[in-house]
């Protein structure tokens, strides 16, 4: 049963192929940097009695976060209340204190329902999508009653009417809806060489002091010009180099490994953890425990 | 719904152009390349998800086929549940929802899906523990307690035999039980008319078993009701004995 405090140092998104290994290796020296797992909600609502009794065996072990997939924050459907409010149902459920989404979208509105196309498209970049979407978090901050983390998500088409880069819409978002920043590293550098900028200079304007926690994976390199995100390959170093910088900007910031395909062993993944507690512990400046806690209040 | 922001109206067309990338315009400014990621992601998420449910749906279709009835999923069907899991449901209401003939997909098909979504909805289905069951008390004067896991379905056709070699060609009214036993596997049992019936007899009224086959005798307006409540009592044994029935109540 976790308190916000807890999320500090590493942590692993949980799978479900990796429940056992997890499981068999609880406590001992291998895992010691699992210091929090991260789930989708969307994964374990409503998904059985199997899966809850795994759910319960991970909440009284381990501080859990919240990662959502389907809210779909820019999209032009109706915010779906319902479901969120079995998400709050949820958290409080299994006493987890962080939930956050992608700053994407993934449903259309199609023929009067939601249409969820169960992928994160890219919101454009323009105005009225900032107050959009803004507003949405805001919504969604008062229906659960405590603030959300917004994701930079990676894309792969740019928005010709967009009226601003990627990093003005994410603080503009962020500033009006008084939001955390959940700060995806991989993301960064997936847009970076899609896009063709800086992932240094982009890195330089995140508001580091609304980071709750971040997330490092892996990428699929399409063409040189075209990585896709799947979270299937190992970190690569620009990755680890961004990964070093944004801890020597901010203080070392709570950091999870994402694994969502092609998963190798626990072990394996265990080196990746293992690396990022490294440059944790290899940084000069550190967040306090409280730091995450004052975060949420606000 | 209210009138669209600039930003809206062009996700609109992003979507449009994800949901049927051969009749929807390509988007003015975007590259194909670029496009092409999120037409192949959006599909074969979905795509991967439908076919992993319906192995055999799949093959009897055959490959065009079933790749065609999927792009007119993804197409014309607007998805309200938010959790991914629900994919094969929606499916099986898309195909519910088709206009006849329109796919000319053969007069078992639905029944097929649903016959292999059951099998997944079983096995994952939310189960509350039942309590004060006696597990070894006799059938005939208690009331028998299904595994709440237990489902009882009735089809037109024989879908338990469908298979790439043997397809179906006339109508043959199928009743089976599909469970989850008590090691969290799902199971499938054929049963007669007769079985099927007692079944439902006692899961619609709180009945003992010997109740319910004295229910069942005047249905059938047997000469010798006795010879049905034995008959009965030993079938209700034997589901016992595989599971189906966890024990009984008062």
């Amino acid at each position: 049963m976790a308190t916000i405090s807890q999320i500090q140092g590493t942590g692993l998104g949980l799978k479900r192929e990796l429940i056992p290994q997890i499981q068999s290796l609880y406590g001992q020296e291998p895992l010691a940097n699992i210091h929090f797992v991260e789930i989708a909600p969307e994964n374990w609502i409503n998904a059985g009695s199997k899966a809850a009794r795994q759910l319960d065996w991970f909440v009284e072990r381990y501080p859990v976060v919240c990662h959502g997939l389907c809210l779909s924050l820019g999209g032009p459907s109706p915010l779906n209340v319902d479901f969120l409010h079995q998400v709050k149902t949820f958290l409080r459920q299994y006493k987890i204190p962080v939930y956050t989404e992608h700053l994407s979208y993934c449903t259309d509105g199609f023929k009067g329902k939601q249409g969820y196309l169960y992928d994160l498209l890219p919101i454009p970049f323009t105005e009225e999508a900032v107050h959009y979407v803004a507003q949405r978090i805001r919504q969604t901050q008062d229906i659960l009653g405590q603030r959300i983390g917004v994701e930079n998500a990676s894309f792969y088409v740019a928005a010709p009417i967009s009226e601003m880069s990627e990093i003005d819409f994410i603080n503009a978002v962020i500033t009006e809806a008084d939001c955390l920043l959940h700060l995806d590293i991989n993301n960064i550098y997936v847009n970076s060489v899609n896009f063709g900028f800086d992932p240094h200079a982009f890195l330089r304007r995140i508001p580091g002091e609304r980071i709750i926690y971040s997330h490092m994976a892996g990428h699929y390199r399409q063409t040189p010009n075209l990585l896709v995100d799947t979270h299937g390959e190992n970190v690569i170093d620009p990755v680890w180099d961004l990964l070093e910088d944004a801890y020597r900007l901010f203080g070392a910031f709570p950091t999870l490994l994402e694994r969502d395909n092609n998963i190798p062993p626990l072990d394996v993944l265990m080196h990746e953890i293992d690396k990022i507690a490294g440059y944790q512990n290899k940084a000069a400046k550190h967040r306090p425990a409280a730091f995450a806690a004052e975060l949420m209040a606000g | 719904m209210a009138e669209l922001a600039g930003f809206q109206r062009y996700q609109l067309a992003f979507t449009a152009r994800l949901r049927d990338p051969q009749n929807q315009p390509p988007l003015a400014g975007v590259p194909d390349e670029r496009m092409a990621v999120y037409e192949e992601i959006v599909f074969n998420n979905l795509f991967e998800s439908v076919s992993a449910c319906f192995p055999v749906a799949r093959k009897v279709l055959g490959k065009r086929r079933w790749l065609k009835l999927n792009q007119a999923f993804m197409r014309d069907y607007s998805a309200n549940n938010p959790l991914f899991r629900s994919i094969p449901a929606q499916f099986i209401e898309f195909l519910r929802l088709l206009e006849p003939g329109l796919q000319q997909l053969p007069p078992y098909f639905i029944s097929l899906c649903h016959y292999e979504w059951v099998e997944l909805s079983v096995a994952s289905a939310e189960t509350a523990a039942i309590k004060e069951v006696q597990t070894a008390a006799d059938l005939g004067h208690g009331r028998p307690v299904f595994s709440p896991s237990m489902q009882l379905l009735n089809y037109e056709y024989a879908v338990h035999r469908i298979s790439l070699r043997h397809k179906p060609r006339q109508p043959e009214s199928t009743q089976l039980l599909v469970f989850r036993n008590a090691d969290d596997h799902v199971k499938f049992i054929e049963l007669n008319a007769v079985t099927y019936r007692l079944i439902s007899l006692l899961q619609n009224d709180p009945l003992s078993g010997r109740q319910a086959l004295t229910l069942l005798a005047n249905e059938l307006q047997h000469p010798q009701p006795e010879s049905i409540i034995e008959f009965g009592l030993s079938i209700l044994e034997d589901l016992r004995n595989q599971g189906v029935i966890i024990g009984t109540q008062d």
